[in-house]
């Protein structure tokens, strides 16, 4: 059986009522769930909170679950809307501005001095520093390995628009870099 | 549209496809258009490069997070008994007829109430032999600490062969535990390290210097 197959019968058993199966979930997912709902609220507390609220809405929902797309995708999509509807409480300007001040911030201890020396380093802040918006889109691209299809079905926005966010993504993590010294000569 | 507008689109509907091309999980009509247009700009190929540096260096932002602590999974299997299942299937299933004669009776509901009961505290026996059996205490596995050296992510330069690997491995007296993940990032246990962090930061920054096969390293947090 493979992962898809094997997980989508882990939710059905959970549907049944089968706590087992949930733990099995739990131990497979928790942390990949866990990480993407942190990078997007950017706080462990209330990510763990929010890691809880989508395994306990796959326990109460798991008979919803129709099988077209992968279990995984559909956890992803329940942490996805968890994580906007607690970001929705801040704007996302003022976060944006956050996110510029602290890269802006970058030259002032010998730590940071440091890590300009090292590209891959300035790249993990400026990837830090994307909106969530953006910072959703490439993390299911790149750490999650969604397909076009699938990170439409997380994200709900039709396939088009997956692809353009992720363009604009990394268009905006371009600018990022340059704006810390990296010109990588692209767009 | 002239032709140099049509060449633009083209280029434009292809760069946004390059994420997926890098990371092998386009259909197989897309990918043939990507690898038709790679064959012809140079430009193209340049940006495969930017899209693994990206994709790597996302890896390592998300595997240097935190993880969940023991605490948060025990507040969540403690939440469970008292979370109501969906009965979204069930009810839209069947006639009116069929919903009114198999609705539960009031003592069939005492009865299930009672075998529920039951079934909840033999589990929450079970849960506990299982949790107490290997160590006396409650621990997640994810959440075990580990004091006989330190985890690393690390990812090797392009260039770098097998043996070049396996002697830096044998030097560091390190060890793959798991990987590749996505991006070419494996995680390794370096077993030699004292326990203070300065120690642990100093063996992170040797490591890294060998340039020569490694790319990047990172302390892990499990």
């Amino acid at each position: 059986m493979n992962r898809a197959a094997d997980e989508a019968s882990l939710i059905e058993r959970i549907a049944a009522r089968d706590m087992t199966a949930l733990r099995a979930l739990l131990a497979r997912r928790q942390v990949r769930v866990f990480r993407y709902i942190l990078r997007l609220v950017g706080n462990a507390a209330v990510a763990e909170e929010l890691t809880n609220e989508v395994f306990l809405e796959v326990w109460r929902h798991a008979g919803n679950f129709d099988g077209r797309g992968s279990a995984t995708s559909w956890l992803l999509s329940i942490a996805h809307h968890r994580a906007v509807s607690s970001l929705r409480k801040r704007c996302e300007e003022s976060w944006d501005q956050e996110a510029a001040d602290a890269l802006h911030d970058m030259g002032d201890n010998p730590e940071v001095a440091a890590q300009k020396a090292d590209k891959g380093a300035i790249m993990r802040r400026c990837l830090d520093a994307l909106s969530p918006m953006h910072k959703g889109i490439i993390d299911l691209v790149y750490y999650h390995d969604m397909s076009i299809s699938e990170a439409s079905d997380v994200l709900q926005i039709p396939k088009n628009t997956v692809k353009t966010r992720m363009f604009h993504a990394r268009k905006r993590l371009s600018e990022l870099l340059k704006e810390a010294g990296i010109d990588r000569g692209w767009p | 549209m002239t032709e140099q507008a049509a060449a633009d689109v083209e280029r434009e509907e292809i760069e946004k496809l390059l994420p997926w091309y890098v990371t092998g999980t386009l259909d197989c009509a897309e990918r043939s258009r990507v690898e038709s247009y790679l064959a012809r700009s140079a430009d193209a190929c340049a940006q495969l490069g930017l899209i693994q540096a990206e994709r790597v260096q996302t890896v390592l932002a998300n595997e240097a997070l935190s993880l969940p602590s023991a605490g948060s999974l025990d507040r969540l299997m403690a939440s469970l008994p008292t979370a109501r299942p969906s009965l979204s299937r069930r009810v839209t299933g069947g006639s009116l007829f069929e919903r009114v004669a198999t609705a539960p009776t009031a003592r069939g509901v005492r009865w299930a109430a009672l075998t529920t009961a039951g079934v909840v505290v033999v589990l929450a026996a079970a849960i506990t032999c299982m949790l107490f059996r290997h160590s006396g205490s409650y621990q997640t596995a994810i959440g075990q600490s580990r004091s006989d050296g330190v985890s690393a992510l690390i990812a090797f330069v392009d260039e770098a062969r097998a043996p070049a690997i396996a002697q830096l491995l044998v030097e560091f007296d390190a060890s793959i535990v798991d990987g590749p993940k996505p991006g070419g990032v494996y995680k390794i246990r370096l077993r030699s390290v004292g326990q203070s962090q300065s120690e642990k930061d100093a063996l992170l920054r040797r490591l890294g210097e060998r340039r020569d096969t490694v790319r990047v390293v990172l302390p892990s947090r499990d």
